[in-house]
């Protein structure tokens, strides 16, 4: 099991290069210079750009600036989906560094949810570790928890404390040997190619018939189009962490090892580039 | 000891029933279909005055995530169902002129859309909602708060209904306010339990939203309850609990 503690590690301290440029519409007292930053794909834009802000309120008048928000190639960014998710959906194979543009007037209410303030993210984080709970254990180690255990795990994430984060997350990922798995995997299945954000329902990790289910018997089950049948082409990339994993993996082991923080498996599916 | 989840299945029962009592009693509930699947939800929009409470409600960030354990217990189903559904429910244009006599503010009109989903994390309904003035501007959380009545804002805060967050909502990826669903099954459990031995039909779409509802100002008429026809409403399920 050594090799699997590895794959947390490498999940949790995966990065995105990326380059910070300000919207040019916005007014300024003197030119805005981009800002570079590595960004944790496990993290939420919002709660990792506070110097990309700071940077750019230095060449700003205070009365120019509303709430900040971010853009990639006319899509706006939505905060509360992790980082990594927001790359892979809408900016995987493209040139690094990643180029966001930053904006601070023209909020698109109609798109994006208000980020006022980090509290607003540890409740998101927080909300989306409590339904993964009542997908994974009915709630119960989640309500078992004391609220200091929360902390913990909002802190984990907030500070990039690896440690401390698992030390606690890993009670989450705990079930019963002979059931084989979670009662239900707490999954996302994310398109840019329809108007619905996500497909989220009920699978679990083993058959009725005791067969252990993989990442392909379930997008078998929700995006079969994902699968290439028989002599036919790729049509679609289906990316976790920004890579893809074997439609043979085991989806109770992708649950383990390639949930976000929030104990979500967020799996993107991107039309294969054509080039 | 029956469990008190809603399969999907039965999501959809309760709101075919639901929806033939709205469409007798001409109250606005439809059915929205989401493309390519089986999937939906029940929409109702309506305009409501409200009075503008400027006193500030509440730290709305900090108290969001607790929908926790720790919150003390109250008994919202009893009291909050004798106060909310108000007699006068049929005089639909007027539902809101109580709320308006009992502020000294200004009131304004608002458009409300109400949409009622089925969580299959949680299994159970879950009320999303958006509010705009009449020109169309958006309400932001903090007005969405100013405009529950100050009698429910009170209640609220140590009640299991005491989470109104911005969400992006699941079928249409736009940000609409929530009700959190998280202790649904909590508060609807004695509902169901006490139906059910009395072999009392329930319809438990629209037993939940007569609970949560009057919070963002959904009136259900009380005619949902009285013209109940007892062979076709049983909508609760047996317990389903799966392996574990």
């Amino acid at each position: 099991m050594a090799d699997d503690k590895d794959v947390l590690r490498d999940v949790w301290f995966g990065r995105i290069p990326t380059c910070f440029t300000l919207n040019q519409d916005e007014v300024t007292e003197r030119e805005a210079e981009p800002y570079y930053l590595l960004l944790p794909r496990v993290s939420y834009l919002t709660l990792v750009t506070d110097k990309v802000k700071k940077h750019f309120l230095k060449v700003m008048k205070a009365e120019d600036v509303e709430e900040m928000w971010f853009e990639y190639e006319g899509t706006p960014l939505k905060w509360h989906y992790p980082i990594g998710v927001l790359f892979d959906l809408h900016a995987s194979n493209t040139v690094l560094p990643w180029s966001i543009t930053v904006h601070f007037k023209s909020f698109p209410d109609s798109d994006l949810l208000h980020c006022p303030s980090n509290s607003v993210i540890e409740a998101h984080f927080m909300s989306s570790i409590k339904e993964a709970d009542a997908l994974k254990h009915k709630s119960q180690v989640v309500n078992d928890m004391q609220k200091k255990d929360h902390k913990q795990l909002w802190m984990g994430l907030q500070n990039d404390k690896f440690d401390q984060f698992w030390a606690m997350n890993r009670k989450l990922m705990e079930y019963p040997t002979e059931e084989g798995g979670f009662r239900y995997i707490p999954f996302r299945i994310y398109q840019t190619m329809s108007d619905r954000p996500f497909i989220q329902k009920q699978f679990r990790p083993v058959s009725p018939e005791g067969n252990v289910h993989t990442l392909g018997s379930l997008l078998k089950e929700m995006y079969p189009a994902a699968i290439p049948s028989d002599g036919e082409q790729k049509r679609y990339q289906v990316m976790i962490h920004g890579i893809e994993p074997l439609l043979e993996t085991p989806l109770q082991w992708l649950s383990e090892h390639l949930s976000h923080p929030d104990n979500f498996l967020h799996i993107c599916i991107i039309p294969t580039p054509t080039d | 000891m029956s469990s008190c989840v809603l399969e999907e299945e039965s999501f959809h029962r309760c709101c075919q029933l639901l929806l033939q009592q709205s469409q007798q009693l001409g109250d606005g509930w439809s059915w929205e279909p989401v493309q390519g699947s089986q999937e939906g939800y029940l929409r109702k929009t309506a305009l409501r005055s409200v009075a503008i409470d400027p006193r500030p409600v509440r730290d709305q960030a900090g108290s969001s995530s607790d929908c926790g354990q720790e919150e003390e217990q109250s008994a919202p189903v009893a009291s909050a169902d004798a106060d909310t559904i108000r007699s006068d429910a049929e005089d639909e244009d007027d539902e809101d002129e109580g709320v308006c006599a009992a502020c000294d503010g200004g009131s304004q009109v608002l458009q409300y859309e109400y949409h009622v989903l089925f969580s299959c994390s949680y299994r159970t309904p879950v009320l999303y909602f958006r509010a705009s003035t009449l020109e169309g501007r958006s309400l932001s959380l903090e007005e969405v708060w100013g405009s529950v009545h100050p009698n429910f804002r009170v209640r609220l805060q140590s009640s299991p209904l005491s989470t109104v967050t911005q969400q992006e909502h699941p079928l249409l990826g736009q940000p609409f306010f929530m009700l959190h669903p998280c202790r649904t099954e909590e508060f609807m459990r004695p509902v169901l339990q006490a139906a059910q031995d009395q072999h009392r039909p329930v319809n438990y779409v629209l037993t939940w939203l007569s609970v949560v509802g009057p919070v963002v100002g959904l009136d259900v008429p009380l005619q949902y309850s009285t013209q109940l026809h007892p062979a076709a409403s049983v909508c609760m399920d047996p317990a389903d609990d799966g392996p574990g």
